[in-house]
């Protein structure tokens, strides 16, 4: 059973629903129109330009061209995380960057070692979805945990210093603001496991069922997906924090100036 | 107990205060006093390594303050910042913080000793299962106040300590620290209150 080709004139047709939400964005005054159409316009750009590198990897299937693009798509999530969170550059983009490696070469290579048991961790078919989808899902919950970690820390100074002042560690100081952090950046991806299939069927799942698989191994992959994700995304932010702790504090364990000019309280 | 040589604070091109010697001996209860933006703040600040010094020396317990011995100067200091405000809901839980620190460890938090010092604050036990937003700005302060005095430090500093009191409990907490510091706690504040400032045993004017 094989996944039924989308004509370019059907995605036209298919396209052309995106006429109801643009309607209803005009309408109602929103100002979205034109930030969708030109989101709309960059992801056709983006996905076609996706799918011919693709094309390429998969046809080259050389475990160093594969690893070489990990490598390419640490250097753009690392530099997304930056813009995104206004965070300056020689200070964070080292820890985001050994966090992704880490996370991603760790957790990966488990799953398609240890869980998948491939011959070929390297094997394309598996390896760019895989640290692909790790990737996506590093970079979300490190935007909003580092946001909300810096955000916090500035604006609530005086608990920082409370503790600090009072013989706390900077571990201690800081652990306040990781807790808000990872409360922040977790709780949408655990609402969303906690529906997974109830609610709406996940991605992943879909993908396969389109592209042929059963149900029950569709299924399995999807929970695979759901805890390598988030085991991912949870080291990233930690080894990220761990490291940027030691970038972003003074020899006296002050706050250094972190967000790049313009920035205020993380908005 | 607190030695401060020579010290000069300044942000930028504006110098707060310049040449400034403290002696401070231990047990000893001082008040940093002065107009609004004349360094009190900064000060305190200084001596817990929050701000630097633009020349000058501190030291506390014959220790320098710098960054090899900076935790160590801290593990020996109660502080109190102006009008604290944690984001604890209960009263509890704001109490209990700093005891859940590790330089805090040897320290056994006890509910019997916290209600006796409660009680010489004129504070009653039913605050501690309270939530933060139901007490007043003098209930919080007297509560950090007490906390602070449990944790048994060499040095308490605090920064306005009666801001939000009304005469009768300005009476009260001299009285106290009066007792913290015949146990040999150093008290180091900042307060504009004259009749705090008459119950210190020095004040520093900046």
């Amino acid at each position: 059973m094989g996944t039924i080709d989308i004509s370019y004139e059907n995605l036209l047709i298919g396209l052309l629903m995106m006429g109801i939400p643009m309607f209803y964005l005009w309408k109602f005054k929103t100002g979205l129109v034109k930030s969708t159409l030109i989101a709309v316009l960059r992801m056709l750009v983006q996905l076609f330009l996706i799918g011919v590198y693709l094309k390429y990897l998969f046809f080259l299937n050389h475990p160093l061209i594969n690893f070489l693009w990990v490598f390419i798509m640490i250097i753009v999530a690392s530099e997304t995380a930056l813009v995104r969170t206004r965070l300056q550059r020689k200070i964070l983009l080292i820890p985001i960057s050994i966090g992704f490696f880490i996370s991603v070469v760790l957790i990966g290579t488990y799953f398609l070692g240890l869980v998948l048991q491939l011959n070929n961790i390297f094997n394309a078919q598996y390896f760019i979805p895989i640290f692909g989808i790790l990737m996506g899902n590093m970079l979300s919950v490190n935007v909003i945990g580092l946001n909300t970690f810096y955000s916090g820390l500035q604006r609530e100074q005086q608990e920082y210093y409370y503790l600090l002042g009072n013989g706390a560690t900077r571990q201690e100081a800081q652990a306040p603001f990781i807790r808000q952090a990872l409360i922040k950046a977790f709780s949408p991806c655990i609402a969303n496991m906690a529906v997974m299939g109830l609610v709406a069927l996940p991605g992943t799942m879909i993908g396969q069922i389109l592209g042929g698989s059963s149900p029950n191994v569709a299924i399995k992959y999807q929970m695979m997906i759901v805890v390598i994700t988030f085991t991912a995304s949870m080291l990233s932010i930690m080894i990220t924090i761990s490291i940027a702790s030691r970038r972003s504090f003074d020899k006296f364990g002050r706050l250094i100036r972190v967000f790049k000019e313009g920035k205020k309280n993380g908005r | 107990m607190l030695k401060i040589e020579d010290a000069c604070i300044a942000y930028g091109e504006q110098e707060l205060f310049t040449g400034l010697c403290v002696h401070i001996k231990r047990g000893e209860m001082v008040c940093i006093s002065g107009e609004s933006g004349s360094g009190k703040t900064s000060l305190l600040n200084a001596v817990m390594g929050f701000v630097s010094l633009t020349s000058g020396s501190i030291t506390i317990d014959d220790l320098l303050l710098c960054e090899e011995n900076i935790d160590q100067i801290r593990r020996k200091i109660a502080w109190i910042p102006q009008e604290l405000a944690l984001p604890c809901e209960w009263v509890s839980e704001m109490v209990k913080l700093p005891f859940e620190l590790k330089a805090n460890k040897g320290i056994h938090f006890s509910k019997k000793k916290l209600f006796e010092v409660f009680k010489e604050l004129n504070l009653e036990e039913e605050l501690f299962t309270k939530r933060v937003s139901e007490i007043s700005g003098g209930q919080r302060q007297r509560i950090m106040i007490a906390v602070a005095a449990l944790l048994e430090k060499p040095l308490l500093i605090i920064d306005e300590p009666t801001s939000a009191l009304d005469a009768g409990s300005v009476e009260r907490v001299l009285n106290f620290f009066n007792i913290l510091s015949q146990k040999g706690m150093t008290i180091l504040a900042v307060s504009h209150d004259r009749a705090f400032k008459l119950g210190c045993d020095n004040v520093i004017y900046l």
